[in-house]
C-alpha cells in the first residue's frame, strides 16, 4: 500500500474504534458528570456486553465467520444482539448503582472509587471462570463487502460500525438535550441539591445515567468483538483505559467531548500502531492523559472546574 | 448533679492508668508477635511453608507502603506496584550479568567501592555489576522515592480521583516501558542471575532461612517507621489533608509537600521491598509488577484497615496465605468430598483461581460494612461517667492563654484590605472592597447572605484568588500566598459549616493547629530524639492550656473523637484549632451559630477576653448582640460592596444598611436592625 492509502486506512480504522471508544467513555462522563466518580466497574460491563453479544449471535446459530447472513435476517440478528447486550449491561449499571454505590452515596474519600474496583474485579472473574481464559471466536455474520477509497479498504464491517455508534451517540445526545429526564440530568450534574430542590427525582436521574452509561459500554462490547472477530476477558481493562483517558481528553462530564476525545484515541491508536508502534501505544495514550490532566485538566471542551470543593 | 468543678483532674488521673494498661497490653502483644515470627523456622522446618511466609511478608512490607499512601493521606494510588518495579529493577541491574560495558578507566573508583568487578571476557575486559544488597535496599528505597516525586508531583493541583486514574497511567507505563527496554532490562524474558545477598562473605544462595529473616527485619522496620510517622507532626498533618484539605491549609500544612512526601515515602517503602523481592526470586519479569499487583496490595489494606498498621500487615499476611495455604488446603479437601461423593467438578476445583474474584468480593463486602478494615485504626473512646458528662461547667475565670502579643496600635494596622475584587465568572462577590484592621482591635463584618463575607474571609486567607487588591499583614503583602503560607505568617480562621478533622481526636485536631510553629521533619519524627519529645510534649500541654480555657467542656473530651462531640463543643475545638496556630490576628466566622443563648454569651465573652489579651479579631457574625458587644468597629458589606462602616451604635441607624437588611420600604426609624 501507498503511504496515502496506510493513512487513509488507519484513519478508517482510527474511526471505527473511536467511535467504540467514544460510547464506552460516554458512560464515564455521564456518571462522573453527576456523582464525580470514576467508575472502575464500567470496564466489565463492557466486557459483559461483548460476551452478552456473542453468546445472543450464537444463539441464532452463527459461529464464527462461517455463517454469512444478508437481508431482513442480518438486520434483525445484530439488533437482536444490540438489543440484548445493551439491555443486559443497562440492567447491570442499574443492579451495581443501586446496590453498591448507593449506599455510599455520602461517604467520602475514595471509597466509593475503591467499590467500583470491587465490582470490576467481581464481574470479570465472573467471565474469567465461567467462561475460561481462551480467546474466543467472535461471530460475524456479515457478508464480505468492500469498497476501496484512495487504495484502502472500507468494508461493510466499518460502516456498520459507524451507523450503529452514530445513531447511538445522537440518540444519548438529543435525549441529554432535549427530553425532560435530559434536562433534570443537566440539573442534577451541576448540582444536585438545587435539583432535588426544584423536584428532580435525583437518586431516578442517577440509576437513569447509569443504565444509559451502561447501554452504551454494551453496545462498545458487542462492536469490539464485531471489529476484531474476537472476545477475551482481558479486553475491559485495556479498552476501558483508553475510552477514559479519551473522557479526560474530551473533558471529563461533557457529553460532546466524550465523542471527540473517543474520536481521537482511536485515530490516535491506529496511525500511532502504524506509524510508531503498536507497542508503545498505551504509553503514547497515558502520556496523552498526564499531559491533559496538567495541563488542561478541564480537557478539550470541558468547563468542569478540576478541584470544585 | 456533681458540684465540683475538679472534673478535670479526676479525668486526668484516670487517663494515665488506663494508657499505662493499654500500653503495657500493646507492648506484650508486639513481644509475643515477635517470639512467634522469630521462632516459626525453628517450629516449621518445611522450606515450601518460610517461603510462602516470607512473600507474605513481603507483601505487608508493600501493604505498609501503600497505607502511607492510602490511609494516612487519603491519596489513591492505583499504580503502586510501579514502585515495586522500580526497587526490583534497580537491584536486579545492578547485581547482574544485565548490563556489561566495556571496561575503562572510569569504572576504576566503582572497583574499588566493590560496586562493580572487572571481568575479562575472551580478550575483552567488561564491568559486571556487584551492588551488594545492604546498600541496594536504602539506594533503592531513594530511587523510588525520587520516582514517587516525580509521578506524584503532575498530580497534585488535581482532584484526587484524577490522581487515582495518572497513578494508574503510570502503573500501565511502568512495566510497558520495562518489557520493551530489552537492553537495559532483558524486556519479557527478565532479568536473570540477579546474586543472592551475602552476609559476612556467606551468600544466601537457595537457602530460605536468611531471606525469611530479612523479611522479618524489613516489615518490622517498616511497621516501627510507620508508627513513628503516624504519631507525629507528619502523620497528623497527613491525615488532617485526608479529612479536610481546606481546613488543613489553612491550619497551617503544606499540601504539596505532604502529599508529595506521602507519595515518597510510600514508594520508598516499595522500593526497599522489590529490591528485597528480586534477590530472593533472583529472577523478575514485567509481568509481576502489573496492575493486578496493585489492586491486591489494595485489597489488603482495606480488609486490615486503612490507616492502621498493624492491621494492614495482617490483611496482607492473611490475604498472602489465604492463596498460598488455605485456599490449596480447602480445594484438596473438597477434592476428597468430590471423591466421596462421585462429584467431577469438586474433584477438579481449585479455589486458588478463584483468588481475584475473591478479592473483589473483599473490597466490596468491606467498603459496604466495615469501611475501617478487620483492626481499625481509630480505636473506640470509652465513654465518659456520668459525672464527666453531667459535670458542671465552673464559671468562666476569663480566657487565659499564653503567648498572645500585644501588638503596637500605634504604628502600622494590623490588616490592611485595599480595593480587593473577586469575581467568580460573571459574578462579582468582591468589589473594590477597603478595610482596615487596627493592631488589638476586634472589627464585625456584618451584611445579609451572599453579601461576599465569607468570601472576604476566604480572600484574605488565601484560599480564594483575588483579581486585584491589596491585603497586607503588619505592613506585608499577603495576597497571592497559599494558606499555609498566611497561616504561618499568622492568620488564623475558623469556618461558618465547621471543617474539624473528623477522623481524629480534639487533641489531634488542636495539634494540627500549631503544625507551622513545629519544626518535626520525617526524620525527627521517626528518630523521635529528645529534642523532638520535647517538642510534641510542650505542643500537648499547649492544647491542654488552650482547651482548659472552655472549662471542662473539651478538657475531659481531649481524646475523644470530634464526631462524639456537640455541635457547640465542635465549634469550641475549631477556635482552638485557631488560636493553637499562635495567630497574630484571628478570622471567626460565625462563632455562635447553632449556640444556645448561654452559649452564645459565654463565647462572646471568651472573645471579648482573648481581645482583652491583644489578640486582633475579624469576626463575622449575624446575631447582632454579639456583634454590639464585641466590636470596635462594624463593617456592613452588601452585594460585594462595603456599604457602611463605623461604631455599632453608628451603623445600626445607618440607613442603608437598614434597607440592604430590611428592604427597601423599611422606615428608616423602625425597630433597627438587632430586633
Amino acid at each position: 500500500m501507498s503511504p496515502t492509502a496506510l493513512f487513509v486506512q488507519q484513519v478508517i480504522n482510527g474511526l471505527s474504534l473511536g467511535g467504540m471508544y467514544a460510547l464506552l467513555a460516554l458512560g464515564f462522563t455521564l456518571i462522573y458528570g453527576i456523582l464525580e466518580l470514576i467508575n472502575f466497574a464500567h470496564f466489565s460491563v463492557f466486557l459483559w456486553g461483548s460476551f452478552i453479544g456473542m453468546w445472543t449471535l450464537e444463539a441464532f446459530g452463527l459461529n464464527g465467520q462461517s455463517v454469512v447472513l444478508t437481508g431482513l435476517p442480518l438486520i434483525g440478528v445484530l439488533v437482536a444482539a444490540f438489543v440484548a447486550s445493551m439491555l443486559f449491561c443497562g440492567i447491570l449499571g442499574v443492579v451495581i448503582e443501586r446496590y453498591s454505590l448507593r449506599p455510599l452515596r455520602n461517604v467520602t474519600g475514595p471509597m466509593a472509587m475503591i467499590t467500583t474496583i470491587g465490582v470490576s474485579y467481581i464481574l470479570f472473574n465472573v467471565i474469567l471462570l465461567g467462561a475460561g481464559a481462551d480467546t474466543k471466536n467472535f461471530p460475524n455474520p456479515l457478508p464480505e463487502l468492500r469498497f476501496h477509497i484512495l487504495g484502502a479498504t472500507l468494508d461493510l464491517r466499518v460502516i456498520l460500525i459507524w451507523i450503529v455508534s452514530g445513531a447511538l451517540m445522537l440518540g444519548l445526545w438529543f435525549f441529554v438535550q432535549r427530553s425532560r429526564l435530559g434536562k433534570a440530568m443537566r440539573a442534577t450534574a451541576q448540582d444536585p441539591d438545587a435539583a432535588r430542590m426544584m423536584g428532580v427525582d435525583v437518586d431516578r436521574v442517577i440509576l437513569i445515567a447509569f443504565f444509559a452509561g451502561s447501554a452504551l459500554a454494551g453496545a462498545a462490547g458487542l462492536i469490539f468483538g464485531l471489529y476484531y472477530n474476537f472476545t477475551s476477558y482481558i479486553i475491559g481493562y485495556t479498552a476501558g483505559l483508553r475510552a477514559f483517558t479519551a473522557a479526560v481528553l474530551g473533558g471529563i462530564g461533557n457529553v460532546p467531548g466524550a465523542m471527540l476525545g473517543g474520536l481521537i484515541i482511536g485515530l490516535i491508536e491506529s496511525l500511532g500502531g502504524q506509524f510508531i508502534a503498536v507497542k508503545w501505544t498505551d504509553v503514547i495514550i497515558f502520556s496523552i492523559l498526564v499531559l491533559v490532566l496538567v495541563f488542561r485538566p478541564t480537557g478539550l471542551l470541558g468547563t468542569l472546574a478540576p478541584s470544585k470543593s | 448533679m456533681a458540684s465540683e468543678t475538679s472534673i478535670t483532674t479526676s479525668a486526668a488521673e484516670t487517663v494515665p492508668w488506663r494508657a499505662a494498661l493499654a500500653r503495657h497490653r500493646t507492648k506484650a502483644l508486639i513481644l509475643l508477635v515477635a517470639v512467634v515470627a522469630l521462632a516459626f523456622p525453628a517450629v516449621n522446618g518445611n522450606a515450601g511453608d518460610i517461603d510462602a511466609v516470607a512473600n507474605a511478608l513481603a507483601f505487608a512490607a508493600l501493604a505498609l507502603g501503600l497505607n502511607i499512601v492510602v490511609g494516612f493521606a487519603g491519596l489513591l494510588d492505583l499504580g503502586y506496584a510501579a514502585f515495586f518495579a522500580i526497587g526490583a529493577y534497580t537491584y536486579g541491574i545492578l547485581a547482574s550479568w544485565q548490563l556489561t560495558p566495556a571496561w575503562s578507566s572510569f569504572w576504576a573508583p566503582f572497583a574499588w567501592l566493590d560496586l562493580v568487578q572487572k571481568v575479562t571476557q575472551g580478550n575483552a575486559a567488561v564491568v559486571h555489576f556487584t551492588l551488594s544488597f545492604w546498600i541496594a535496599l536504602p539506594l533503592s528505597a531513594a530511587i523510588a522515592a525520587f520516582f514517587g516525586i516525580l509521578f506524584g508531583a503532575p498530580t497534585l493541583r488535581l482532584r484526587g480521583d484524577y490522581l487515582a486514574i495518572v497513578t494508574l497511567g503510570f502503573g500501565e507505563i511502568v512495566p510497558i516501558v520495562v518489557r520493551n527496554w530489552s537492553s537495559l532490562t532483558n524486556g519479557a524474558a527478565g532479568l536473570n542471575g540477579v546474586a543472592p545477598p551475602q552476609l559476612f562473605g556467606q551468600s544466601f544462595g537457595v537457602e530460605i532461612v536468611p531471606y525469611y529473616y530479612v523479611a522479618i527485619g524489613i516489615v518490622a522496620l517498616l511497621i516501627f517507621v510507620s508508627g513513628r510517622l503516624r504519631d507525629s507532626r507528619i502523620g497528623r498533618a497527613w491525615m488532617a489533608l485526608r479529612d479536610d484539605a481546606v481546613a488543613a491549609s489553612t491550619a497551617g500544612v503544606d499540601l504539596t509537600r505532604y502529599k508529595l512526601l506521602a507519595f515518597a515515602m510510600g514508594a520508598a517503602f516499595a522500593g526497599m521491598t522489590g529490591t528485597f523481592y528480586i534477590a530472593k526470586l533472583q529472577t523478575a519479569t514485567p509481568d509481576m509488577f502489573m496492575f493486578p499487583v496493585s489492586v491486591m496490595i489494595l485489597v489488603m489494606i482495606v480488609l486490615g484497615g486503612l490507616g492502621s498498621v498493624w492491621g494492614v500487615v495482617v490483611g496482607a499476611i492473611f490475604l498472602q496465605l489465604l492463596q498460598s495455604w488455605f485456599l490449596p488446603a480447602i480445594s484438596s479437601w473438597l477434592h476428597i468430598v468430590g471423591n466421596l461423593i462421585g462429584s467431577p467438578w469438586l474433584q477438579q476445583i481449585q479455589l486458588a483461581d478463584a483468588i481475584e474474584l475473591i478479592f473483589g468480593i473483599v473490597l466490596v463486602l468491606m467498603m459496604l460494612y466495615r469501611r475501617d478494615g478487620l483492626i481499625p485504626a481509630h480505636r473506640k473512646q470509652g465513654a465518659l461517667s456520668f459525672e464527666q458528662q453531667n459535670a458542671q461547667v465552673g464559671e468562666s475565670h476569663g480566657f487565659r492563654m499564653s503567648g498572645i502579643v500585644r501588638e503596637d496600635s500605634s504604628s502600622v494596622p494590623a490588616l490592611e484590605i485595599k480595593g480587593v475584587t473577586v469575581r467568580f465568572g460573571g459574578l462579582v462577590a468582591l468589589k473594590s472592597v477597603d478595610i482596615t484592621v487596627p493592631a488589638g482591635g476586634v472589627v464585625a463584618v456584618i451584611g445579609p447572605n451572599g453579601s461576599g463575607k465569607s468570601t472576604l474571609f476566604n480572600v484574605i486567607t488565601g484560599l480564594t484568588s483575588a483579581e486585584s487588591g491589596s491585603i497586607r499583614l503588619f505592613g506585608e503583602e499577603i495576597i497571592g500566598l497559599g494558606p499555609h503560607k498566611i497561616a504561618k505568617k499568622g492568620i488564623a480562621r475558623t469556618f461558618q459549616n465547621l471543617r474539624l478533622f473528623t477522623n481524629l481526636t480534639v487533641m489531634d485536631n488542636v495539634l494540627i493547629g500549631q503544625h507551622a510553629r513545629l519544626s518535626t521533619g520525617p526524620l525527627g519524627a521517626v528518630l523521635r530524639l529528645p529534642g523532638v519529645r520535647a517538642e510534641e510534649r510542650r505542643a500537648r500541654e499547649r492544647v491542654m492550656e488552650i482547651i482548659g480555657n472552655f472549662g471542662n467542656r473539651l478538657a475531659p473530651r481531649a481524646n475523644q473523637n470530634v464526631a462524639a462531640l456537640s455541635y457547640a463543643n465542635r465549634r469550641r475545638v475549631e477556635i482552638s484549632r485557631a488560636l493553637a496556630s499562635d495567630p497574630r490576628i484571628l478570622l471567626l466566622d460565625e462563632p455562635t451559630a447553632g449556640m444556645n443563648p448561654a452559649e452564645t454569651f459565654e463565647l462572646a465573652q471568651q472573645i471579648k477576653d482573648l481581645h482583652k489579651l491583644g489578640l486582633t479579631v475579624i469576626v463575622i457574625e449575624h446575631k447582632l448582640d454579639v456583634v454590639v458587644r464585641l466590636a470596635d468597629t462594624v463593617v456592613v458589606l452588601d452585594h460585594g460592596e462595603k456599604i457602611a462602616e463605623g461604631r455599632p451604635d453608628e451603623v445600626r441607624r445607618n440607613e442603608e444598611v437598614l434597607r440592604a437588611y430590611l428592604g427597601r420600604n423599611a422606615q428608616a426609624g423602625s425597630a433597627g436592625i438587632a430586633a
